[in-house]
């Protein structure tokens, strides 16, 4: 990153040089020390070249864009493709890829100082979003939503994305983050398992603890989970809950409404769950498993249904047995008077952020603009056997029948997508959620003391005053 | 350095107190008896306690470096077994492609060398001269460098990263992703182990030879170059493998400060390397590379300390007695 | 003679300190100055908010768990660890079958010295594998499938191991499990340390004990303990500063950094969850200093007890 010292350190690094040839030693420490007292900024940004269809945000000829992937589930192949769509409308413009895992760790230490142009913050390392969001860190990227899309000049970027994509990135009621894959959430078993034993899919929670029955007496565990890592299980949570309060109960819980925590459905899917643990329903050991190992316990016949999102096929490719029929069928309903039965928990994910103090951001967003693509979306539903967050993106995979089974959920879905904020917006209310729903798998906790605990937890935030609050509808 | 790599111990601590170094001859011996049945049971005991701890130690490891030769199905689902089905000698190419190694050996050797050698010159004189010089700020210099042992390094994260960004806009040399850089660090984060460990072992020296030595018209300087440090031997090497130790699986700094923004390639070391594996196996399965990895990257520092581990061990020796 | 020595002094300080200061002070004395602000970590604004930071965190309910966590391997790292280290250097040197003063060790020491080692040569990543291994909670776990297969372990209830938080003797169970690893790692090199110690101790000492007719187990708590009083405090001190930190094993090894439910929750890891998770860098940094400040306090105060005559022989 090409910086051009502004006036004030320039005299400075002079005058310290001279002071250093007189004292005989090496400035170095010193003139760095004033450096680094003089706060952080650095570095000025990158001069905007002309705008145009072909170039909505003005990306400057013969400057760079830094573009961080992070190497998980998805890979890092698809950036690298996305690179030569790029290189063909911008030849004179640099994109300097990076991939690592530990997006928070790499980062964070820079991103007041010398960010990169684009990174994609996602993993188990990767940065608190609420605090980019209220500590100001984050380029607004409506810029992007409103520019012509890259293979039609006449349709906004924002009208090729999948629901749902728009308002999940959107914090404090501006669109900061651009979630790239489309990733549908659900329980996933093998229909060659259930072929065998002539078992159907149930669709309310009392239909599952009859089938339990049948998988137990066949020395199947029913349910397994990622017990260590309770991000995992709260997605089957959230569902249940959405489905069985509607809307309404998953913005209250938002919102940080007082009771939000406590109401009948809220109450009667918390049981549920408690006697799915209590029942000894669950995968012996599941609670301290972590995500790969409890999914491979399912790849071996171990256990019947497993919560989880449309990666886990790439996640798991080198160990899934070739009989094995992965597919994902919607969480079931919490019971038959559910008020949203049939909403499929799906959203887009492996958020992408421009941070504001990048040195280039139009070369940032217009990276992103490449990646939405059509062709660039169907390319990394191809190597990813995962949805992108664009329209059609999986609609020529034929070879998986995961990623077709995800397709039918997806349009058998009714009403709204399933959504939470909560967990993103306030940390504490995280921890003290996970926390819990590691209790209540772990059976040391009962449904009551959960809801009192996690109406606690909202409580406090919603009276702490220091706290930034965000609302939703 | 300690408190940042090892997870469990870190490294000496001895205060001597002692008197004269016993050049052990043969023990005389004694007028007691030989050979008793409680000798025996009291051998055996030992032996039974001792080989059941170093069971404890060894097997583990023995697990890791077997798995290594594993494929993934039999990690996955015998994990107890030690006998591997087979040589998968190609854990070890893919785990060298995926973890970069031949890049991250390069360039742990290269850190690892001078930072090491730099740390012992540094802090050797540091500590000789704070252990036989008086002056005044000789207690506050030394307990500032104590200080150092006590405090956590991820808390100097930021700073440490602003400063050497800042650094770096002036003397690329010594900015991020440099090996210069990296060395320096290393060294100012282990003065403070090597200074403690080393002032107790210059206090230790007999001044006569010292002051022979000066009124033969040696100067300071080359009293300790060429008398002093000769002298502490054993306490240099001793220090200098747990440098090395310490310095070979550094993690932290590394994965802090030798990450540039953008695309340039990143000098990583070793333990960088032992990390995309590892977290790597938590998106994409690849246990038996993992294994591999971790084996392969063990190796060298293993055999540094199985050649050296009796001058450490004179050297401890060597630092409690006089 | 004496002209020179301003100089030469000077000179030999020079690097290493200027480096030090840089590297080390400097950050540290930036993050005390963070101590007293607002910062996030991410952006360019703070507000000075001189010791508000410090009051808050007196009254914060997870740096007080924290805080006696941390207590709890204050006292039982350094005190496991020697204790071993301390019965493996007796077997060692004296073990053996004695024919001799007391300092026949046992047949194969100087191999049990370069195994007991190993474990100070590993790398963290190295150490977290092999333990989440050795610790895992269901039948393919080292420990749970030797136990199931002997019987001691109902196959329906495996051990939990860094996944259970519940009390056993007042402690939670997931800081015992901890507490092994870290005497597992710490043993062999205390041990090798009190064994150099041990064998400093002139001989004649031991003779004359042995002719007053001392056995082993006498000579050992009588003589050689007090006169290894030095080491072993330090090495104490040492392990205290190990058991204040402790952050890496319970990021590696433990679920949420810190859980379950906050069960092995330790200073580190508060700092870590309220630098990098609540977006709260200057308290984290006051909560860093407090325990920096507390660790030395606590270490002058255990070498000022047990200092005292240099013993000369």
């Amino acid at each position: 990153m090409s910086v051009i010292p502004d006036k004030s350190s320039d005299l400075t690094r002079r005058k310290l040089l001279g002071r250093a040839a007189a004292a005989g030693l090496l400035a170095t420490p010193a003139a760095s020390v004033l450096a680094a007292c003089a706060g952080g900024s650095s570095g000025s940004k990158t001069n905007t070249g002309t705008k145009g269809p072909d170039n909505p945000f003005g990306v400057a000829d013969n400057s760079k864009v830094d573009v961080v992937v992070f190497n998980g589930g998805l890979g890092d192949e698809y950036p690298k493709f996305d690179k030569t769509l790029f290189d063909g409308k911008h030849g004179k413009v640099t994109v300097n890829l990076s991939s690592t895992q530990k997006i928070k760790t790499e980062q964070q230490p820079k991103f007041s100082t010398t960010p990169a142009d684009l990174i994609n913050n996602s993993g188990a390392d990767s940065m608190a979003l609420d605090t980019l969001v209220n500590d100001g860190a984050l380029t607004d990227l409506s810029p992007l939503l409103d520019a012509p899309s890259w293979d039609d000049a006449n349709t906004k970027v924002r009208d090729t994305l999948l629901p749902g994509t728009v308002s999940d990135g959107t914090f404090s009621n501006t669109f900061y983050v651009m979630n790239y894959a489309y990733t549908v959430f659900g329980v996933w078993y093998d229909q060659a398992l259930f072929d065998k034993n002539s078992w159907t899919v149930p669709t309310t929670f009392d239909e599952f603890f009859t089938l339990a029955a049948k998988i137990k007496a066949a020395g199947i565990a029913p349910f397994a989970f990622a017990g260590k890592y309770p991000y995992y299980m709260r997605w089957a949570l959230m569902s249940w809950i959405w489905q069985a309060g509607g809307k309404q109960a998953m913005v209250d819980i938002d919102n940080l409404k007082a009771g939000a925590w406590k109401t009948p459905e809220v109450t009667s899917v918390i049981s549920n769950v408690e006697k799915l643990v209590k029942d000894k329903l669950t995968l012996t050991g599941s609670d301290t498993l972590s995500h790969t190992e409890s999914q491979q316990a399912w790849l071996d016949g171990k256990a019947a249904f497993l919560p989880v999102g449309t990666w886990v096929e790439n996640e798991m490719r080198k160990t899934i047995p070739s009989a094995f029929k992965m597919k994902i069928a919607n969480f079931w309903a919490n019971s038959a008077s559910d008020k949203a039965k049939g909403a499929v928990f799906a959203g887009s994910g492996e958020g992408w952020i421009v941070p504001k103090k990048a040195a280039n951001a139009a070369g940032g967003m217009e990276f992103l603009r490449a990646m939405l693509s059509k062709a660039g979306s169907a390319k990394f539903a191809e190597l990813t056997s995962s949805l992108a967050s664009v329209k059609g993106s999986g609609d020529n995979v034929t070879n998986s029948t995961a990623l077709k089974s995800a397709n039918d959920v997806m349009k058998a879905a009714s009403g709204d997508l399933v959504s939470f904020k909560h967990p993103d917006w306030y940390a504490d209310i995280d921890k003290a959620e996970q926390n819990a729903i590691g209790e209540l798998m772990a059976g040391r906790m009962t449904a009551a003391k959960f809801q009192d605990t996690m109406q606690a937890a909202a409580d406090k935030v919603a009276a702490d005053s220091s706290v930034k609050k965000q609302t939703r509808t | 350095m300690s408190t940042v790599t090892t997870p469990a111990a870190g490294g000496p601590a001895t205060r001597s107190t002692v008197g004269p170094d016993r050049v052990g001859g043969p023990p005389p011996k004694s007028r007691r008896a030989s050979g008793s049945l409680s000798d025996s049971v009291f051998s055996g005991f030992s032996h039974l306690f001792l080989l059941t701890w170093s069971v404890m130690v060894v097997f583990p490891l023995l697990w890791v470096v077997l798995s290594a030769f594993k494929d993934d199905a039999q990690i996955v689902r015998s994990p107890l077994s030690l006998i591997p089905n087979g040589l998968h000698w190609d854990n070890f190419s893919r785990a060298w492609v995926n973890g970069k190694f031949s890049s991250v050996f390069l360039n742990t050797f290269i850190i690892v060398g001078g930072g090491v050698f730099l740390t012992m010159l540094l802090g050797s004189m540091a500590a000789y001269v704070l252990a036989r010089y008086e002056f005044p700020g000789n207690r506050v210099i030394y307990y500032t460098f104590l200080a150092g042992l006590s405090l956590p390094v991820y808390m100097a994260a930021v700073p440490l990263f602003k400063g050497t960004d800042n650094v770096g806009q002036l003397f690329p040399l010594l900015g991020l992703n440099s090996h210069l850089m990296l060395i320096l660090v290393y060294v100012a984060w282990s003065l403070s182990f090597t200074v403690f460990f080393m002032h107790s072992f210059f206090k230790t020296l007999p001044t006569s030879v010292a002051e022979a030595a000066l009124v033969d018209g040696a100067s300071h300087t080359s009293l300790f170059f060429r008398v002093m440090l000769p002298m502490a031997r054993p306490g240099l090497i001793s220090i200098g493998i747990f440098n090395v130790i310490g310095q070979w699986n550094q993690w932290y700094l590394p994965v802090l400060l030798m990450n540039p923004p953008g695309g340039q390639t990143k000098n990583q070391v070793l333990a960088q390397g032992l990390i995309e594996l590892s977290v790597n196996q938590g998106y994409k399965s690849d246990w038996s590379g993992l294994f591999a990895g971790v084996t392969m990257a063990m190796l060298p520092v293993l055999v540094v300390y199985i050649v050296f581990q009796r001058q450490v061990q004179a050297g401890l020796t060597g630092s409690i007695t006089k | 003679m004496r002209h020179g020595k301003a100089r030469f002094v000077a000179g030999f300080l020079a690097l290493p300190v200027a480096l030090y200061l840089f590297y080390v002070v400097w950050p540290f004395v930036q993050a005390v100055a963070y101590s007293l602000t607002n910062w996030g970590g991410f952006s360019d604004t703070q507000e000075f908010v001189g010791l508000a930071n410090y009051t808050k965190l007196i009254q914060d309910e997870l740096v007080r768990k924290a805080f006696w966590h941390n207590v709890f391997f204050l006292v039982t790292v350094p005190l496991f660890t020697i204790t071993l280290a301390l019965f493996f250097a007796f077997l060692l040197n004296v073990g053996g079958r004695g024919n001799r003063a007391g300092i026949r060790g046992v047949f194969g020491s100087s191999i049990y010295k370069i195994i007991f080692f190993f474990p100070q040569v590993l790398s963290l990543v190295l150490v977290a594998i092999m333990w989440s291994a050795i610790y895992r909670g269901d039948g393919q776990g080292l420990l749970n499938g030797l136990l199931i297969k002997v019987g001691i372990v109902d196959p329906e209830q495996p051990v939990k191991f860094v996944s259970d938080p519940s009390p056993f003797l007042g402690v939670p169970t997931v800081l015992w499990w901890l507490l092994l690893i870290a005497v597992w790692g710490g043993v062999g090199f205390y041990m090798v340390l009190l064994s150099a110690a041990m064998q400093s101790i002139p001989r004649d000492i031991y003779e004359a004990a042995l002719l007053d007719g001392a056995s082993r187990v006498h000579t050992f708590f009588r003589v050689t303990l007090p006169l290894l009083r030095d080491t072993v405090s330090v090495a104490w001190v040492y392990l205290g500063f190990i058991a204040l930190d402790m952050y890496a094993l319970v990021f590696v090894m433990t679920p949420s950094q810190g859980g379950p439910d906050h069960a092995s929750e330790v200073f580190a890891s508060v700092i870590q969850f309220n630098a990098f998770q609540r977006g709260q860098f200057g308290y984290a940094c006051a909560i860093a200093v407090a325990l920096a400040i507390f660790t030395l306090l606590l270490a002058a105060v255990q070498l000022r007890i047990t200092r005292r005559e240099r013993i000369e022989f």
